[in-house]
């Protein structure tokens, strides 16, 4: 029996749709006259009152034009969970080209929704060339056959498709709750699990080199940070996301590991001096335990955490611990969460130099390559890795930030502990909390004639349009840039191009879901139209992600970053100037979905990620993973 | 040394449970786990309720109860009556905590991989086939044995596959013939114009 969410009222005599003829899209309202487009243009030297003053948002979110009545209200999905730059998508590159903005998606595929429609059927309807899901933009030709809205060839329907699960009987196929919602969620048969559904495993490794630091601030921010990891984490034992196989393991390390061995009454230390990554376990069991069974042991451990002893071996091996944790969780992957308070200095990826100042160009590359290879391998295992930085010192944050942002996890900073433990603890608490969505991987697909360039976000790009999520987060934002090929706008202007992104993961309860996300935009032929569309929170987000994975990656220098992203709002408006005539006229010319682009660019170069100098390297770098990370979503001025 | 343990309904071949153990040293895992979906869909009514089938260095040992399959890939020297055995207690405790009815509606695969955690202690205790306690068992299922029949999985799994290319040959072999007769028939015109032309001609 599918369950689907209450959906909204149907509109006034749903027409089934026919294919005689193709009913015309409806123009979107801001096709007319360039003269009227004069009128809604603004004169950025001229007018200062941008900012909304009402309403809870300063930015209006831009939601695409309604496609007319032959398709549902709810065709699109919510612009907040994915949105494209321009709401016109043109029709030819050279279009594209001469506008000057980005082409691209901005979105927040596994956003926590309200109501979501969810769909058990024993086949899940897919174009059999594209692979593309069913949406509300596909056609139907008669009651058994169906145009894939994305390559346009024709499909069977099987009979299960005509049934409407809300009113239970058989008819129209256009009643299903696939088509008439743009983001569904489906319940997936069995060809989509690779191997049976690992239970959820959290590993905790806390660096506990500051404790016994001569300095006593230092000691007592390190003491402040195991104190609030420890209650937040017994607070939230029980409503950790997983079945009753969830899995926990503790590792803790300074110059040597210290593993826990927690299947007995009491839980024991066991100290590892050999730091070479490819040692085996001093144990096959005992290390890595069920939560509902050694309940005891885990809780007298993390009650006795932030006062126990540990052997004084000055340094920090965490590329050993990493090892560890990874060979922990090999068979099942899970989540590592990884609390770093020192630059590593001894065992695999230590980290060595000096410092390097801040306002070095080439600052904030990593030193090694030896945590992205790593990051890389736990993608494979799929672990995804979480790094919460709670040292006041320089921890070389760049260097090892990469062990987070290729598994999909998050980088935090806590430089002023004890000050910050509240925040530590309400940030470990959502990160605790948050729905799971292990094994993930996302997929992005576009009408003929389009095609994803490029994909930007924390996560592993295993090809141009395939993304692997170790652990998806439901805060995580993605920015795809879109090009434009020869076969765009062929089929014609009264059909619309249609996005779609599918997230495939396994939920809490070990269940395989998919998640679409469909949108549908009109072509758009001329220049005006373009500019007319384009949307400048999507157009942000897409560039802020672009500027941080360039300088994360080293492809380009913090200087060329920036000079990229002034030119990006600069030479829209020189091409709208252009386009419009109005070259020469005084003032400077802007159409109104972008007349917040140059407040924004400006904004975002006084960010801490793109500034010219920052107090402290690891900020930078803390600054840029966070960039990388969630903007896309929406930004936050 | 017992890799893999699954069970599925027998009706479709959804799979309810699982556990893999020891990837490390079992390098074929996956194309272990395919084959044995693929003899999941190939179960019915009339599969026998006992049955081991060698593949290659291993041996898919799987025991049918009351519409649920239940499956070990264990090594080829590994006891049969201790992998039956194995089989036997989980098939117990599966049949305790889960009735038929509830079996037959659920829908998602891998519904019960809770069963998972029994499955693991299960195996732990049946991983030493010299423990002691594991000599009582051996003899009390030894008459068991004899009941058992041994099959080659590749044979069982191409059954199906060699009647269709028998199917496929046979097919092309009449569509060959037809058209050798047709041929033929018209060679043979060809040739009595070619005589009665050559007669006209001469007699002309």
């Amino acid at each position: 029996m599918p369950f689907v969410a209450p959906t909204p009222p149907l509109p006034v005599g749903p027409m089934p749709r026919q294919m005689t003829s193709p009913p015309t899209l409806q123009q979107p309202q801001w096709s007319t006259a360039s003269a009227q487009h004069r009128e809604n243009s603004v004169n950025l030297l001229r007018d200062r009152q941008l900012l909304r003053t009402h309403g809870s948002e300063p930015i209006e979110t831009v939601a695409p034009p309604p496609l007319g009545h032959s398709f549902p209200a709810e065709a699109n999905c919510n612009p907040d969970v994915m949105s494209c730059t321009m709401n016109a998508v043109p029709a030819t590159a050279e279009l594209l080209r001469r506008s000057r903005l980005p082409l691209g998606l901005a979105m927040h595929p596994f956003k926590d929704l309200r109501s979501l429609a969810i769909i058990q059927a024993n086949v899940i309807v897919r174009c059999r060339d594209c692979r593309a899901y069913i949406n509300p933009f596909v056609r139907f030709s008669s009651q058994q056959r169906w145009r894939c809205s994305l390559c346009f060839l024709d499909n069977d329907l099987p009979e299960e498709f005509l049934y409407d699960p809300i009113s239970q009987t058989y008819g129209d196929p256009s009643r299903r709750p696939e088509i008439r919602n743009g983001t569904v969620e489906f319940i997936a048969t069995q060809e989509y699990s690779v191997r049976p559904p690992p239970p959820a495993t959290y590993i905790l490794a806390l660096d506990v080199s500051q404790v016994l630091s001569p300095d006593p601030a230092v000691a007592k921010s390190a003491t402040a940070y195991l104190t609030a990891v420890s209650q937040t984490l017994l607070r939230c034992l029980d409503r950790l996301p997983g079945d009753t196989r969830t899995q926990l393991a503790v590792i803790t390390f300074n110059g040597v590991l210290h593993l826990y061995k927690l299947d007995g009454p009491r839980p024991s230390l066991l100290a590892m001096p050999d730091l070479d990554g490819d040692s085996d376990l001093p144990m096959p069991e005992g290390l890595l335990v069920t939560v509902a069974e050694c309940r005891d042991a885990i809780v007298e451990l993390l009650e006795s955490l932030p006062e126990l002893e540990f052997p004084a071996v000055p340094g920090c091996c965490l590329g050993s611990a990493l090892a560890i944790a990874h060979r922990l969780a090999q068979s099942s992957g899970g989540r590592l969460l990884l609390f770093l308070a020192s630059r590593p200095s001894v065992g695999p990826g230590a980290l060595s130099g000096p410092a390097g100042s801040d306002s070095d160009d080439l600052a904030g590359q990593p030193a090694t390559d030896y945590y992205k290879r790593l990051a890389l391998d736990c993608c494979s295992a799929q672990l995804s890795v979480d790094l919460f930085c709670v040292g006041p010192g320089h921890t070389d944050l760049a260097s090892v930030m990469p062990i987070a942002v290729y598994s999909s996890g998050r980088v935090h900073r806590y430089p002023h502990l004890p000050d910050d433990a509240d925040r530590l603890a309400s940030d470990l608490g959502r990160h605790l909390t948050r729905k799971l969505g292990l094994e993930a991987v996302l997929r992005v697909r576009c009408s003929n004639g389009y095609s994803v360039a490029a994909f930007y976000g924390s996560c592993f790009v295993r090809a141009t349009d395939l993304a692997a999520l170790p652990c998806a987060s439901p805060d995580a934002g993605f920015a795809i840039q879109l090009a434009v090929g020869d076969g765009a706008g062929t089929a014609g202007a009264s059909e619309p191009v249609v996005f779609q992104a599918a997230l495939l993961y396994t939920g809490r309860k070990g269940e395989r879901r998919i998640r679409v996300h469909t949108l549908g935009l009109p072509v758009a032929t001329r220049i005006e139209d373009v500019f007319a569309g384009s949307d400048q929170r999507a157009i942000i987000g897409l560039l802020a992600q672009i500027g941080a994975e360039r300088i994360i990656t080293g492809a380009s220098r913090l200087s060329d970053s920036r000079d990229a992203l002034v030119n990006a709002a600069a030479d829209p408006l020189a091409a709208y100037a252009r386009a419009t005539g109005q070259r020469g006229a005084g003032g400077l010319w802007s159409p109104p979905g972008i007349r917040l682009l140059p407040l924004l660019i400006l904004a975002l170069l006084k960010w801490p990620a793109f500034r010219p100098s920052v107090g402290q390297l690891d900020e930078r770098a803390a600054a840029l993973a966070e960039v990388n990370f969630f903007v896309g979503a929406a930004p936050v001025i | 040394m017992i890799l893999l343990t699954m069970i599925a309904r027998v009706s479709d071949g959804l799979p309810l449970a699982a556990s893999i153990h020891n990837e490390e040293t079992a390098p074929n895992m996956p194309e272990y786990q395919s084959k044995a979906k693929k003899l999941f869909r190939r179960l019915n009514s009339t599969s026998p309720s006992r049955c081991s089938l060698e593949s290659g260095a291993y041996t898919f040992h799987y025991q049918i109860d009351s519409g649920v399959c239940y499956l070990a890939l264990a090594g080829c020297n590994f006891s049969k009556r201790l992998a039956f055995s194995y089989l036997d207690d989980l098939r117990r405790e599966f049949a305790n905590q889960f009735d038929t009815v509830r079996v037959d509606s659920v829908a998602r695969p891998y519904h019960f991989i809770e069963f998972e955690q029994y499955i693991k202690k299960a195996r732990r205790s049946f991983v030493d086939s010299r423990a002691n306690r594991n000599l009582a068992m051996l003899g009390a299922e030894l008459q068991d044995v004899q009941r058992i029949m041994v099959e080659n999985m590749d044979e069982v799994l191409a059954r199906g596959e060699s009647l269709a290319t028998l199917d496929d040959k046979a097919s092309h072999l009449s569509l060959l013939s037809r058209r050798y007769r047709d041929d033929a028939a018209y060679l043979n015109l060809r040739s009595v114009y070619a005589r009665y032309g050559i007669a006209c001609v001469a007699l002309a």
